[in-house]
């Protein structure tokens, strides 16, 4: 009988318990945040019967894991998740696109890949699904990321990030008329706010390099990039490399143009131009932070907003992590100064293969940002575009690029995101440190003559491949093992063989188109 | 008679049947299949087919790639240190540990703890601990007026970070097989040796290490087999960097074949990365017969 008194006491404490859980518990903070924020969805014209899978890659998963509750909510659907990390993220898709077994609908990824991705017939025309499900907001969407979802003219992706480095520095050591005035008696000369060219930055770096100046009690390094192999690091040379390599103008074989002749189809990189920008960036190593060579692209945000140097190149998203002391840790927030890439005082012109003396600055789409695609394969194709289109809305992707959901990789691209500051605001912006970073970004964005980003079959090989690749060679020089000169002589054949290997005459014409070149 | 006899040997291939269809197609037909794919030009992301190439694949890396005749290079120096390493220390540890004193259980479990860390874990932990900025390490270097190294940022040193870390890795392999040989020796042979006046050297390098030589042929064997497939650590702490400061042959393979999709390539390479270990096995074993004879 006792035995049953402690049994029933027992069910009923668990029952209160129970109760109260359900009780007392809050809202999941996606939904109690964001449920308030998105008008009802209209009901779905696709069978959402069936669960459909997203292939995505850290800090995206952000953006999936905040819409999924409520789409699954709002329409009824079901959508699993399969995060890889971003050195793993290729072999995963073309293991997909080879066997064609339909282990995921919509995937995120980079446009650097997408030559050979849509080349390769491996994902969906978008067109057709547009035409029938719609597109929120077409004419919103900036020029410069159109263009890097489309291949022969289609649409084959959902733009979702509007990519390209920008330049932060420390205001309080820059703007210091203290340090102005050190720096003019030891230079002399007085630098820009942001540098001017990248001469301006090797004398800035080095002039803040190793010491505390903002006294703080820790030692502080001139600057910071992405140098880490296997990651992103080529992106930091080509930031150097276009300033040297050509000059802006609508693009041509002589003007926005730094990977290949566009007649001949050689590769640039025996140039001048290269061998100058790849001296310019081992240079700065020498004023870095001592891990430099393992900073991909979290460690070197990690380090930049913990405070560590006073200017680093990055995309948008240092800018976002500045905002956010207690998630990432930043003990920089309002402190830092946005502005395009540097210029240089000078380039290689190669029409009259001769150095022209030229203040000057090209902007680069480097990595041109991150798109969804549909592989042919998927099997609820309909259903993925539907989830698709849900992110990327006007509404939803502008919480996703303006800090209100934190760090999440997708940086403004629609023109609606500019147009709002209040929502920067939101995102835990200043006013002042708003307009400047969305000026920097959008200053880039909307100049005609940016040069593209390489986008042909086998970029992932000319950037990162097997066996070759600007990425291990620049590794080797910014580690001291070889020269520049080796460097650039290195890249340059490995270039040319792949160039060969994937069909001289098809490259040049990819190039070409890329360009916008007949 | 005769019937029944043939009768019963069918029955015995039948039951053999299902586990030699199951070897053969979980063993023998991958190694076949790569072989085959070995001999063409396939590059995945771009070819619907492969193409026969022959040889060519094999040339390529024996005669025109020097990348690969450099992984290997970094990959024996690697397999050379580490394994000398492990196996000094671990003898050291285990005549240590194998005396009588308080605490000896405890230290011997400490020491297996490495060896029982999943290797990207392992990497993980140490790519931490190494970082040269907010790694521990430089950390207490910096703290007590000495400069901070780069552990993984610089091409002389980061090579040596890998081998330093797979030494902390494995030397408790073979302190734990080198403990149980040593405990297993015979105790007449050195109350003997000590009745005739043998010192503890003379005792060690006479008696002891004559009687557990098998075993340290052995497991040097098998920590060498093992540390030519090194991967992990390059993935996880270096990525192959600086340059390819740090790139293994496993490396390369897993570059060649999974990031750059060029299977047939990724197919010789693996092959004659299977021959190198065979014909290192092959010296061994043939040398251990030697002794043992």
């Amino acid at each position: 009988m006792r035995k049953h008194y402690l049994l029933i006491t027992l069910f009923i404490v668990l029952s209160f318990l129970f109760t109260a859980s359900f009780i007392f518990a809050g809202p999941k903070p996606a939904e109690e945040e964001e449920v308030e924020a998105v008008p009802e969805e209209k009901p779905p014209e696709v069978d959402l019967s069936v669960p459909i899978t997203v292939l995505v890659t850290d800090p995206h998963i952000q953006v999936v894991d905040t819409w999924k509750p409520i789409w699954e909510a709002q329409t009824g659907g079901k959508i699993e998740v399969v995060l890889v990390p971003y050195a793993t993220l290729e072999e995963k898709m073309w293991l997909e696109f080879r066997t064609k077994t339909g282990s995921f609908d919509i995937a995120c990824v980079p446009v650097t890949w997408l030559g050979e991705v849509f080349g390769g017939g491996h994902v969906e025309n978008l067109e057709p699904y547009m035409d029938k499900y719609g597109y929120p907001n077409w004419d919103d969407v900036m020029p410069g990321v159109q263009r890097i979802t489309k291949w022969m003219g289609k649409t084959m992706a959902l733009p979702y990030d509007g990519d390209n480095h920008m330049t932060y520095y420390r205001k309080d050591a820059l703007e210091d008329p203290m340090y102005q005035e050190q720096f003019k008696k030891k230079y002399g000369y007085s630098y820009h706010t942001p540098p001017l060219n990248w001469s301006e930055v090797r004398d800035i770096a080095e002039f803040f390099d190793e010491w505390d100046w903002d006294n703080d009690g820790e030692i502080e390094y001139g600057v910071a990039f992405i140098a880490q192999q296997n990651s992103q690091a080529m992106w930091s040379f080509m930031d150097v490399c276009a300033q040297y390599t050509t000059i802006a103008g609508k693009p041509s074989n002589y003007t926005s143009n730094i990977f290949f002749d566009t007649e001949t189809m050689e590769p640039l990189c025996k140039s001048p131009g290269w061998v100058e920008a790849m001296t310019r960036i081992q240079e700065l190593t020498e004023f870095a932070p001592p891990g430099l060579l393992g900073y991909g692209y979290s460690e070197l945000r990690q380090a930049f907003v913990s405070g560590n140097s006073a200017i680093a190149f990055d995309w948008g998203d240092i800018g976002i992590q500045e905002q956010k002391p207690v998630e990432y840790g930043s003990k920089v927030k309002g402190l830092l100064g946005y502005g395009p890439l540097p210029g240089a005082k000078k380039y290689f012109d190669r029409k009259t293969n001769r150095w022209v003396e030229k203040q000057h600055t090209v902007n680069f789409l480097n990595f041109g940002g991150w798109v969804w695609v549909i592989p042919k394969a998927a099997p609820q194709k309909d259903a993925a575009y539907h989830f698709g289109i849900y992110m990327t809305n006007p509404e939803h992707s502008l919480l996703d690029v303006c800090g209100i959901h934190g760090y999440t990789g997708a940086n403004p691209w629609r023109w609606s995101h500019f147009k709002t500051p209040e929502a920067w605001v939101r995102g835990g912006w200043g006013e002042e440190s708003v307009k400047a970073y969305l000026k920097a970004i959008s200053d880039i964005l909307q100049d005609p003559n940016a040069v593209p980003d390489l986008m042909i079959p086998g970029t992932p090989e000319y950037y990162t491949g097997a066996g070759s690749s600007l990425d291990v060679h620049l590794n080797a020089v910014l580690s001291g093992k070889i020269s520049p000169q080796e460097g650039c002589k290195r890249i340059y054949n490995d270039w040319v063989r792949i160039t060969e290997e994937k069909g001289f005459d098809e490259q040049k014409a990819f190039y070409r188109s890329s360009l916008g070149l007949q | 008679m005769a019937g029944f006899t043939v009768g019963r040997r069918n029955i015995k291939f039948a039951f053999l049947l299902p586990a030699l269809i199951y070897l053969m197609l979980m063993a023998i037909l991958p190694l076949v299949w790569t072989l085959t794919l070995s001999l063409t030009k396939w590059h995945a992301n771009i070819m619907p087919k492969p193409e026969w190439v022959g040889l060519d694949n094999f040339k390529y890396f024996l005669f025109e790639d020097p990348r690969f005749w450099r992984d290997l290079g970094f990959t024996s120096m690697y397999v050379g240190i580490s394994v000398t390493g492990e196996l000094v220390l671990g003898l050291i540890f285990a005549t240590l540990l194998s005396q009588k004193f308080k605490g000896k259980n405890f230290f011997r479990v400490v020491y297996l703890l490495p060896m029982a860390c999943p290797p990207i874990a392992v990497a993980f932990l140490w790519r931490m601990m190494l970082h040269p900025d907010i790694g521990i390490i430089n950390t207490i270097l910096t703290s007590i007026g000495l400069n901070g190294v780069k552990w993984t940022t610089s091409a002389t040193v980061a090579p040596f970070t890998i081998i330093m870390v797979d030494i902390w890795e494995w030397t408790p392999f073979m302190f734990l097989a080198l403990l149980a040989a040593l405990q297993s020796l015979p105790t007449e042979l050195y109350q003997a040796a000590a009745v005739d006046g043998a010192s503890s050297w003379q005792m060690f390098t006479h008696i002891t290490l004559p009687l557990i030589a098998p075993v340290i042929v052995t497991i040097s064997l098998i920590r060498i087999i093992d540390a030519f497939k090194l991967f992990e650590l390059v993935f996880g702490i270096t990525g192959a960097g600086p340059g390819s400061a740090t790139e293994s042959l496993s490396f390369y393979v897993y570059v060649i074949g999974m990031k750059g999709f060029k299977l047939g390539r990724g197919s010789a390479i693996s092959w004659l990365f299977l021959i190198i270990l065979l014909i290192f096995a092959l010296i061994l074993i043939s040398r251990f017969k030697k002794q043992r004879t």
